[in-house]
């Protein structure tokens, strides 16, 4: 076991699995940092710090920075996936897919199954999102359920640096394009990676914490305020299963079923906005499919329908909070 | 440099298989039997093969949503390609792609395009990838007086002048973006080179429709691109015969304009003369081919009639590898 | 200006809500003096008189006896000084507010005209659901049900867009609060939790110490799966040890499966209703049968019938329950249907099922008509060919299953009737004799589940008493 911190457990594993496999190249913008100034190469490493080091280690063929062209970017890496490289393509904010959805969209989510089968695309394009640094509505996005949305894409959102590091290495090794989305606020993350070369499989959801009265579904920075209701609850004896995701696509519904066939009480707790959303989706696979088993409502607590606003006060009221779940966890267990 | 008999007489039979490959199609299209959008690439052939003949499997391209031409001039299997579009599972992508999806991508055949500049910034990543194994291959987008104006077409060939990429991006201006004219629709109007050469590339131009001065410059070019200088592109004047899509009803064109260029600006016409009248070949050796690719389409469409026809499950296959 | 005093329902204890004026000892006009008992009102637990505080006159009278029940605090009545005028005494009303907010509702009415004191008066018509009127949004749904179970909407948070209150939201205002059975938190070993292992899986493992880590997964991307784990769970060991008998090997015990036909259906519905929505108690009581079955010997040969001892039964039921018309009843919503002649239903096992067939006017028909009557019922049940008619309605049910040995049992009431008797078989019993000594007598057990909504205690104890001795002394069956 090691401790490190999220944005450790990021760039250790890219380093490592370039190191396990030369086809593994890595292209974004800073990524090495200083290309073409005066201070040079490797002014940087990467805006949140997760690609320090690659370029020395790596070389100017293997760890490329690019100009500011995100559909550039992601469609050099689906040539590159498709002329049989492995590369992790960065976009330095998940926002940014706004200017690269082609590619990822109608271009690498869809070879596979428009070329019948015959090829792959083992890309991965890496993001960082989420709410909490007040970068306001343009750089705070969650973009998972609009990529979850797109078939053809697996898309992966770790919550802990040992989840980092498992499900990254599961992502270069996949053979299928993976979303990589890393919660900004969670990059200074720190806790316990185990050591040697253990991967976590795709749609196997974590459970951080076990009870049988109410099921709370999660995942990123806001399944750690989850935790944190749980314990409290707990000492009230009230008992919680907390289900991080890890991967929404594929989604574990087989653990969110097992857990509300137990508990009869559904919380999904989401950062990306509420409409078309997959708190929703969640609870309606629930709602379809343990019915029977449901003593309340399922509940989705997200963010309200808003762009993200920037003062302090106001993106602490915009996030769900601890207050929140814990009353959503309340309004659930009292269901009449 | 000369070419030797079997080199020219490939290089007719190449273009006259596109060419009755899509003259057959926009006549059968009309039956209703073909599902979807077909773009057809007659009076375009001397560019994909004119560029595809020296081209190894190793080489790769990235092609339009007219991409019929690029696909059969790097090698793709006519029957295949017929198949597909007739959406048989039996198709060169198993019915799942259709005309505007075609690939094959071990043969180096990155796949026709839907989306208008998407192939650019994919050339490059392919391009890249040559250069990461220093194998002196190369990739090319082939776009449009089209696709010339999309911000990907831009931020690709920046991309490839930064990153130095052995890419190629070829411009085939036929002179019409949809049903817009290239002298409203790209500022510099007859000029699309000069903005790949504002990138800080080397450009070329050359007549699309003579397969000999496409073969010429592109010697040029590869000879440039392969040997790690970077990217490079080239402007090919030419015209298309048939309109946008199949079904257009070509308003746009002049009087007579079909007709002209039909007998002017032909890239077939153009090459019987030329070799003929330089004896390298005789009018028999390519009547000879004429008849054997008729021949050989029609059966390429009996085949795709009469091939098998995809299941519901295949709907489901092919999403993912492993899931 | 003269004393105005209003007369209010008054508040007996903190769970009293509503009264009901059962009798006025006064009416309008009438001087009391203090002590003087004004009325009886009557409650959910107590009927209490009320006696006046001072003296004073009977000035109006604003609710009759044997209404429906008002809240606490209703204004019953104005006591006065003569002086008062007339005018004063309409001022006073008008200005009127009850001290309790659960009538102020009905307060913002206008002044019922005053009721004549009259003799108990026929049943009150049952309440029609109140109409709400309210600006609040509200889904046609939610107003019904708010509507027909008298919800106030007021105090109801909407759930839907704007606040609009939804059928769920009224449907849980309606509930009680429950706290809910916690089960709190469960053990999660960290390393177990590693483990590729569904949580289902996992819950089994640790329930019967099996070792995940040993596992291969079957299940979705190679996940250990339920399935996984219950191989591994020990199966009880088969022969007990010493005995050399050969083990049993179970066989097939696939289950036929018969869906509910119509009759079972309905039978299935009703009775679940029943047992449901009326809150049944039951009285039970054996009486002696001795002289009843010497009766039925000689009266059957008299009477050349053959009626059986439930006959007889359901002749002295329907004698009894006309002597005691609140027990030969229908309840319908707030309504006691009381009537005058006794129609007995006799249950009756078919092949289609239970069934309830009705011998109508039982006290009117001679022991061998009843015979005669239940003899056709029976038949034409066992031929699947009752009609709804013979089935629809009737005041009273008698179940007999004394023929299977049966000593006493609990019957469910078949609404809308009030009761049903549940009637054992005979069974020779020792009892203590006048001069201490042991004889055997034939006792007959019955059981009669009452509708407390509808038939208190003492009514259906008295008519059990009534039916008791009829039975023992059979031969007022005949008078």
């Amino acid at each position: 076991m090691a401790k490190m911190m999220y944005r450790e457990a990021v760039v250790s594993t890219i380093a490592e699995e370039m190191e396990r496999d030369e086809r593994v190249v890595m292209l974004g913008e800073d990524i090495v940092g200083g290309m073409g100034t005066a201070g040079g190469p490797e002014a940087i490493g990467g805006i949140w710090s997760t690609s320090t080091g690659l370029f020395g280690k790596f070389g100017k063929n293997r760890v490329i920075d690019t100009p500011i062209s995100e559909s550039a970017i992601i469609g050099a890496a689906a040539g590159l996936a498709l002329a049989g490289k492995r590369p992790i393509a960065e976009l330095m904010f998940a926002d940014f897919i706004g200017v690269s959805l082609d590619q990822i969209w109608n271009q690498i989510a869809k070879f596979r199954y428009m070329f019948g089968g015959k090829t792959k695309c083992p890309a991965v394009i890496r993001m960082a999102y989420g709410a909490g640094y007040n970068a306001a509505a343009q750089h705070s996005q969650s973009v998972h359920q609009i990529l979850t949305g797109f078939p053809g894409l697996k898309v992966v959102m770790p919550s802990t640096p040992a989840d980092v590091k498992g499900l990254l290495r599961t992502a270069i090794r996949d053979d299928d394009p993976v979303i990589f989305l890393e919660h900004k606020a969670l990059y200074g993350m720190s806790g316990e990676v185990p050591d040697g070369d253990f991967t976590i499989p795709f749609g196997h959801a974590r459970l951080s914490r076990a009870g049988e009265d109410v099921t709370i579904v999660s995942s990123g920075l806001l399944l750690g305020f989850c935790e944190k209701v749980a314990d409290k609850l707990a000492a009230e004896g009230i008992g919680c299963d907390v289900i991080d995701l890890r991967t929404t696509s594929p989604l574990d519904e087989e653990a969110i079923i097992d857990s509300v066939e137990v508990t009869g009480r559904l919380v999904v707790v989401d950062e990306a906005p509420p409409r078309c959303g997959l708190a929703g989706d969640i609870c309606a696979m629930v709602a379809e499919k343990a019915f029977a088993s449901l003593k309340a409502p399922p509940l989705a607590i997200t963010p309200p329908h808003t762009p993200i606003p920037f003062a302090r006060e106001l993106e602490s009221a915009y996030l769900p909070s601890t207050d929140k779940i814990e009353a959503a966890v309340r309004k659930v267990l009292g269901w009449r | 440099m000369q070419l030797s008999r079997e080199a020219l007489l490939r290089a007719y039979r190449q273009m006259k298989v596109i060419r009755e490959f899509e003259e057959r199609l926009h006549v059968e299209i009309q039956t209703g039997e073909i599902a979807g959008f077909t773009h057809l690439y007659s009076g375009q052939e001397a560019v994909a093969v004119g560029v595809c003949e020296h081209l190894s499997v190793d080489d790769k391209i990235v092609s339009t949503h007219r991409g019929h031409g690029h696909c059969l001039a790097k090698g793709c299997d006519v029957n295949g390609m017929m198949k597909e579009i007739w959406g048989s599972r039996d198709g060169l992508c198993k019915g799942k792609g259709g005309s505007m999806h075609i690939a094959d991508v071990e043969l180096g055949m990155l796949g026709a395009n839907g989306i208008v500049g998407a192939g650019a910034p994919i050339a490059v990543g392919a391009a890249l990838s040559a250069k990461i194994d220093g194998n002196g291959k190369i990739a090319i987008a082939f776009s449009g007086d089209g696709a010339c104006n999309q911000g990907t077409t831009f931020e690709a060939m920046n991309m490839a002048v930064v990153t130095e990429a052995p890419c190629i991006f070829i411009f085939e201006n036929n002179h019409y973006s949809e049903h817009t004219g290239v002298d409203y629709a790209v500022g510099t109007a007859k000029d699309i080179a000069s903005r790949a050469e504002a990138f800080g590339m080397p450009v070329w131009r050359a007549d699309g429709t003579d397969f000999f001065a496409v073969y010429e410059t592109m010697r040029e070019v590869l000879e440039y691109a392969r040997t790690g200088k970077g990217p490079a592109a080239v402007e090919f004047d030419t015209e298309r015969f048939f309109g946008h899509f199949e079904g257009d009803p070509q308003r746009y064109r002049g009087k007579g304009e079909l007709d002209r260029i039909r007998e002017e600006r032909n890239c077939l016409i153009k090459f019987r003369a030329s070799v003929t009248s330089a004896k390298l070949l005789t009018d028999a050796d390519l009547d000879a081919i004429d008849k054997d690719v008729l021949d050989s389409i029609d059966a390429a469409v009996e085949a795709a009639r009469a091939a098998d026809r995809p299941t519901p499950q295949d709907v489901l296959a092919d999403v993912y590898i492993s899931y | 200006m003269a004393d105005i005093r209003p007369f209010c329902m008054p508040k007996w204890g903190i769970e009293m809500t509503e009264g009901t004026i059962a009798e006025w000892m006064v009416k309008e006009g009438d001087a009391f003096t203090r002590g003087q008992t004004l009325c009886l009102i009557e409650t959910a637990k107590i009927t209490n008189e009320v006696d006046a505080e001072y003296d004073a006159v009977v000035r109006r009278m604003l609710v009759g006896a044997g209404g429906e029940a008002e809240p606490v605090g209703t204004l019953l009545a104005v006591f006065a000084e003569p002086a008062a005028t007339d005018a004063e005494i309409d001022a006073f009303i008008a200005a009127f507010r009850p001290a309790d907010t659960q009538v102020a509702a009905k307060a913002g009415d206008s002044a019922p005209p005053p009721a004549a004191a009259a003799p108990a008066p026929p049943p009150a018509p049952a309440a029609a659901p109140k109409k709400i009127v309210t600006n609040r949004a509200i889904s046609p749904e939610a107003l019904k049900l708010a509507e027909a179970e008298g919800v106030d909407i007021e105090d109801i948070e909407g759930s839907g867009p704007g606040g609009r209150i939804t059928y769920q939201d009224v449907h849980q205002a309606m509930r009680p609060a429950a706290p809910p059975a916690l089960r709190g938190t469960a053990p999660l070993d960290a390393e177990v939790a590693r483990i590729f292992a569904s949580p289902l899986a996992r819950r089994i493992a640790a329930r019967h110490g099996i070792d995940l880590s040993a596992l291969t997964g079957t299940g979705a991307r190679g996940r250990i799966s339920k399935g996984d784990v219950l191989a591994l769970v020990p199966q009880p060991s088969a022969a007990p040890i010493g005995f050399g008998t050969p083990h049993f090997v179970p066989g097939e015990n696939r289950p036929q499966i018969v869906p509910f036909d119509k009759i079972r259906k309905i039978v299935a519905r009703r009775l679940t209703e029943a047992k449901q929505q009326i809150p049944h108690f039951y009285l039970r009581v054996s009486a002696q049968a001795d002289a009843l079955v010497a009766l039925r010997k000689t009266a059957n040969v008299i009477l050349g019938c053959k009626a059986s001892i439930n006959d007889y039964i359901v002749k002295a039921t329907a004698v009894a329950l006309v002597r005691h018309p609140d027990v030969n009843v229908q309840v319908h919503g707030e309504e006691i249907h009381r009537f005058p002649h006794a129609d007995v239903a006799i249950a009756v096992a078919s092949p289609k099922g239970l069934v309830t067939p009705i011998v109508r006017q039982a006290d009117r028909m001679r022991i061998d008509q009843i015979a005669a009557a239940t003899r056709a019922l029976i038949d034409k049940a066992a031929a699947g060919r009752l009609s709804y008619d013979e089935m629809d309605g009737g005041t009273f049910s008698v179940s007999n299953l004394g023929m299977f040995g049966i000593e006493q049992f609990d019957a469910i009431i078949n609404p809308p009737q009030g009761a049903i008797l549940a009637v054992g078989g005979i069974n020779r019993v020792p009892v203590e004799t006048d001069d201490g000594g042991i004889a055997f007598e034939s006792r007959i057990g019955l059981t009669l589940s009452v509708d407390h909504r509808a038939i208190d205690g003492a009514a259906g104890a008295q008519f059990l008493a009534t039916l008791k001795s009829l039975i023992e002394d059979p031969e007022a069956l005949f008078a």
